[in-house]
């Protein structure tokens, strides 16, 4: 080649001042050889920006989301303006779906396996979420269908748990030797049984725990320790 | 009252642009998506750090090439001992099927992993993300020379592994 590689390439990719990308044009002009190096070239970067946009323009997964991010809440808490969830729409949706939770029965028992259970006017976990909730830590997942996300402790100093199920999410809170469940949300339509899904939480609960956290979310070490001091 | 979109929006906006990089970079769509993950944790924690008027783009890219390399070493020390089955095989060879881009992703992203990881950050960042040279010279703290002789055993290499004729 008549012109340097590296001259030849910044040439092609627009990286010359005027007066030097005109040479090479007059050398590329010349040479079959630079013309079909440079046609090659094009056509290659051209296959590798549509095969790589392809990701560029799929969804991006919900557990990849900054506001999703379980494991940087606090910091994503600490750098939120705090109207973000305070609005009154948002609460009112979320009492909605609670509500929706509430007297379609879909999430509450009788039935015997359902999460919840309502006595004097509260609403509590039940069977496989009061045990998980008891058990689980998230440092090390289970096999159990329910999963454990954040441990903090609300402004009155009560320790408090995020959980996700195939058909639902929420938050509950420690009341005496129970679960007092604060929030429960159906997972979305289509997606309850879509396991990845439990990464992402449901903006309603984000909210529920951005109003409810005092502090820092529990680390792994004093999850167990609150664990095994029984959630006190 | 500030206008401006805050720190954690703008890092979602380019979210689409990291994964793609990600992708890129990464041996496959799962390795891509914990680097992407991995990348947005660590701003989220290093948001002090990013200095507002500077480009965010810019720095999270940085980010993210940083985590990658970090593990860079523990990769290639794996791979040695679980040498890759396709690793003399043509990965262009049916170009009937390149006319499906998200398959050919596939194709690309495996002739990317033949690439070294100094030549493949570089074919990446310029080729892929459309970074000028000067932009990645700062990204990497590198000269100029030394981006573009990478860029140009990249491409190179590149070509010759899609075989666009």
């Amino acid at each position: 080649m008549m012109v340097p590689d590296e001259k030849f390439f910044a040439w092609l990719d627009g990286e010359l001042p005027p007066e030097q990308a005109a040479l090479v044009e007059a050398e590329v002009a010349k040479s079959p050889e630079l013309a079909r190096a440079a046609e090659h070239h094009r056509a290659m970067q051209a296959r590798l920006r549509t095969a790589f946009d392809t990701v560029a323009e799929a969804p991006v997964p919900e557990r990849l989301r900054p506001n999703a991010n379980v494991v940087d809440f606090a910091a994503a808490k600490r750098a939120r303006d705090d109207r973000r969830w305070g609005s009154p729409a948002q609460w009112a949706a979320m009492a909605a779906t609670l509500a929706i939770g509430v007297f379609a029965g879909t999430l509450i028992a009788p039935r015997s396996s359902g999460p919840a259970v309502i006595q004097g006017g509260r609403l509590y976990a039940a069977a496989s979420l009061d045990r998980a909730l008891d058990t689980e830590l998230a440092s090390a997942p289970g096999k159990g269908p329910v999963r454990v996300g954040l441990t903090f402790r609300d402004q009155s100093g009560a320790v408090c748990r995020t959980f996700s199920d195939p058909q639902s999410s929420g938050l509950a809170c420690r009341d005496g030797s129970r679960w007092q469940l604060r929030g429960l949300f159906a997972a979305p339509e289509g997606q309850s049984g879509a396991y990845r899904m439990a990464a992402a939480m449901d903006p309603n609960l984000a909210a529920l725990v951005d109003s409810s956290m005092a502090g820092e979310p529990f680390d792994a070490a004093h999850e167990k320790t609150a664990r095994d001091g029984g959630w006190k | 009252m500030d206008p401006s979109p805050s720190f954690e929006d703008q890092l979602g906006a380019l979210l689409p642009r990291l994964r793609r990089f990600a992708h890129a970079l990464s041996r496959d769509a799962a390795d891509a998506d914990d680097l992407t993950q991995a990348a947005v944790e660590r701003a989220l924690r290093s948001k002090a750090q990013w200095q507002p008027g500077t480009r965010l783009d810019s720095w999270a890219y940085r980010i993210m090439r940083n985590l990658w390399i970090d593990t860079a070493r523990a990769r290639s020390r794996k791979a040695k001992f679980e040498a890759p089955a396709e690793e003399g095989a043509s990965v262009g060879e049916d170009p009937r099927d390149s006319m499906d881009a998200a398959l050919d992703l596939k194709r690309m992203m495996a002739a990317m992993q033949q690439l070294p990881d100094e030549q493949r950050e570089v074919v990446a960042l310029i080729l892929v993300e459309g970074f000028g040279y000067r932009e990645v010279c700062e990204m990497l703290d590198l000269p100029m020379g030394t981006v573009s002789s990478r860029l140009v055993r990249g491409r190179t290499r590149l070509l010759a592994l899609v075989g666009e004729q």
